[in-house]
């Protein structure tokens, strides 16, 4: 079948060890219904929980006589997520057939795209770990169906000596991105892999829950070994199936990066025909294991799917589907950071889920809109919205398990207490309590701030008399302050806030005091 | 069954027209192959029924093939219909109990095969 090549290197011979690194990566699409039959869709949020065995319809049971019909909805986001990707658009695309007889697909076949992928001839550029940009190539994205699952573990414990089949996944509409092999290492993998996450959430295309499996990458991985009688060598290509977590897709190319490198050094085997092998990964021993072998391409006798019609996509579909495509993560980043203010990790903290990001808009745009006396621009509302959501809200919402978006507090009561501290209507102290209350109740927070005392007291009578009374009772701290010593004036401000019951503004109080002691 | 198996055979003589010289006759492991990929169980009489009657159908793909096609696009389908697609509606499903009714064997709500190692063909 292969011609082996081998030969005889040490150790020492090696000047440098390369790797090379091209990623496949499977994202499970949110459409309602299935690729090619309208059976509802595990990988909706509507339909995630379904038992077993009960999102199957005649087509996916393979019954006779039932024919496949294909889902608008799944080739426009394929189409979108190939268009953010930089892709073309297929003039032509059309089907293909893919054998192989296996329970998680009782039609025997899966139905994909072989040479006329919907999109190709992408590229995406990211922050390399090295400090610079790398552009990733994308050699194509195509559309397929998902399978089954097969489990061994019988339902309310025990293992099943067989396997158990839910053909519920069978069906779902996959996109397969392709990548060039333009990796040269783990962290910049990953970095691609969340990247990818993140634009595929902003597109509304997959719900990306990487537990749930609707993204899965399996990196292909080899190395390029210099000697330092200046040979080079290529180690056979290993492909790491179905991983599904960032964490795994590291831990596999650093294990397969000194597990080549030691078998090569073993073997001499090097890259040839027929030398691809498959690996898993064992998260429980952190290393890669040898797979079945993959069945070679014509083993799956790929032919035109005769039940499916190719799909053309028109310039005016294509450009209906364009202008769905949200602002991007690395957009909205780069926005952040110039318009807004904002530090790096802050702007990648606000992008990092769609969610939380749109909600952290809708809060900038809510200050930006209301008409009060004071007024703010983009770059302050902007600033002041990040600042309170990451701290003060994160905080609370950390503590209780939830984004900050989901704790209850909307993001019009974000923006009025955000204006109430601009005012300098509530004072800072005030700040988590009414994000408490908020929490709990849906109403404006002036009204909460109002009923619950938290407005800064603005009686000239009560506070001068609230001031007269610190003085005269932290009379050596008084005295102090007259000398110029700035640092006693903290007595006197808390002696206030004490008679105030918290609701005078301390910055207020301290500008008083030192007014009446040092006119 | 005969034409399942005849479109797999195809795609096997398509590989070897390119290594050998392009045969119309099939070799017993050929169609063990063939079979195994179909996951057919045939005995050694059908074994050999079908690869008989397998290199005849060869034989007559092999006197298309040499109709001189280089300048004709390929047309895997007689319409010239595009685009045929459905909206995203989630339709009826079948009974949970029809389904498992379908199958051989069944363990709790589960379709119950042998077991089978590795990952899939997908």
């Amino acid at each position: 079948m292969s011609s082996e090549m081998t030969t005889t290197i040490r150790q020492e011979d090696i000047a440098s060890v390369r790797l090379i690194i091209g990623l496949e990566i499977h994202v499970e699409l949110s459409t309602r219904s299935k690729m090619f039959t309208r059976a509802p869709n595990p990988a909706c949020p509507e339909f995630e929980d379904s038992p077993p065995n009960t999102l199957v319809d005649p087509l996916v049971d393979a019954l006779p006589g039932t024919l496949p019909v294909m889902n608008r909805r799944a080739v426009e986001m394929s189409a979108k997520v190939g268009l953010a990707l930089g892709c073309s658009i297929a003039e032509h695309a059309k089907w293909d057939r893919k054998n192989y007889a296996y329970p998680d697909l009782p039609k025997s076949y899966q139905i994909s795209q072989y040479d006329l992928p919907l999109c190709f001839d992408g590229a995406v550029d990211i922050p390399s770990a090295d400090g610079g940009q790398r552009r990733i190539g994308i050699t194509r994205a195509h559309l397929e169906e998902d399978t089954g699952k097969l489990g061994h573990e019988l339902p309310g414990g025990g293992s099943y000596a067989g396997s158990l089949v839910d053909l519920n996944r069978a069906g779902t509409p996959l996109l397969e991105i392709v990548t060039e092999p333009d990796f040269d290492c783990a962290e910049d993998v990953v970095t691609f892999a969340r990247e990818l996450r993140s634009l595929c959430r902003f597109l509304g295309v997959t719900e990306g829950v990487m537990q749930k499996g609707h993204m899965r990458f399996e990196p292909n991985i080899n190395l390029v070994i210099d000697t330092n009688e200046g040979r080079e060598y290529r180690t056979p290509v290993v492909e790491i199936k179905n991983l599904n977590s960032f964490r795994a897709v590291e831990g596999a190319i650093e294990h397969e990066r000194t597990r080549q490198l030691e078998e090569f050094l073993e073997t001499g085997r090097v890259m040839g025909r027929g030398m691809k092998r498959t690996r898993g990964w064992d998260d429980q021993k952190l290393v890669t294991v040898l797979q079945r072998e993959k069945e070679d391409a014509h083993d799956y006798r790929y032919f035109p799917e005769p039940d499916l019609l190719p799909v053309e996509m028109d310039e005016a579909w294509i450009e209906a589907v364009r202008r769905e495509i949200p602002e991007l993560p690395i957009a909205r980043r780069a926005r952040y950071r110039d318009d807004y203010g904002l530090p790096e990790k802050d702007a990648s903290s606000l992008v990092e889920d769609r969610d939380l990001c749109f909600w952290f808009e809708d809060v900038v745009t809510q200050q930006l809109e209301a008409t009060t006396e004071t007024s703010v621009d983009a770059r302050q509302a902007g600033h002041e919205a990040a600042k309170l959501i990451l701290n003060q809200l994160a905080k609370r919402a950390n503590e209780r398990g939830v984004l900050a978006h989901e704790t209850g507090v909307t993001a019009a009561q974000v923006a009025q207490l955000l204006q109430l501290r601009r005012e300098g209507t509530v004072p800072p102290q005030a700040v988590d309590r009414l994000l408490e209350l908020a929490e709990a109740q849906p109403l404006d927070m002036g009204e909460l701030a109002e009923s619950n005392g938290l407005v800064v007291v603005r009686d000239e009578g009560a506070m001068e008399g609230w001031i007269e009374a610190a003085i005269e009772s932290q009379a050596q701290a008084a005295e102090d302050v007259r000398q110029g010593k700035d640092a006693a004036v903290g007595r006197l401000v808390g002696a206030v806030m004490k008679a105030s019951g918290g609701q005078a503004d301390a910055k207020d109080v301290r500008a008083r005091l030192l007014e009446k002691l040092r006119p | 069954m005969r034409d399942p198996i005849a479109t797999a055979t195809l795609r096997i003589m398509d590989q070897n027209d390119s290594t050998e010289s392009a045969g119309t006759t099939l070799s017993h492991e050929d169609i063990v192959k063939v079979a195994r990929l179909s996951r057919l169980k045939l005995d050694e009489e059908a074994l050999e029924a079908a690869r008989t009657d397998l290199s005849a159908i060869l034989g007559h793909v092999a006197r298309i093939r040499e109709v001189d096609v280089e300048d004709v696009a390929p047309m895997p389908r007689p319409l010239d219909t595009v685009n045929r697609l459905a909206e995203d509606e989630p339709g009826p499903t079948l009974d949970r109990s029809v389904v498992l009714d379908l199958a051989p064997v069944t363990e709790g709500d589960f379709i119950a095969v042998p077991k089978v190692l590795g990952e899939g063909g997908a």
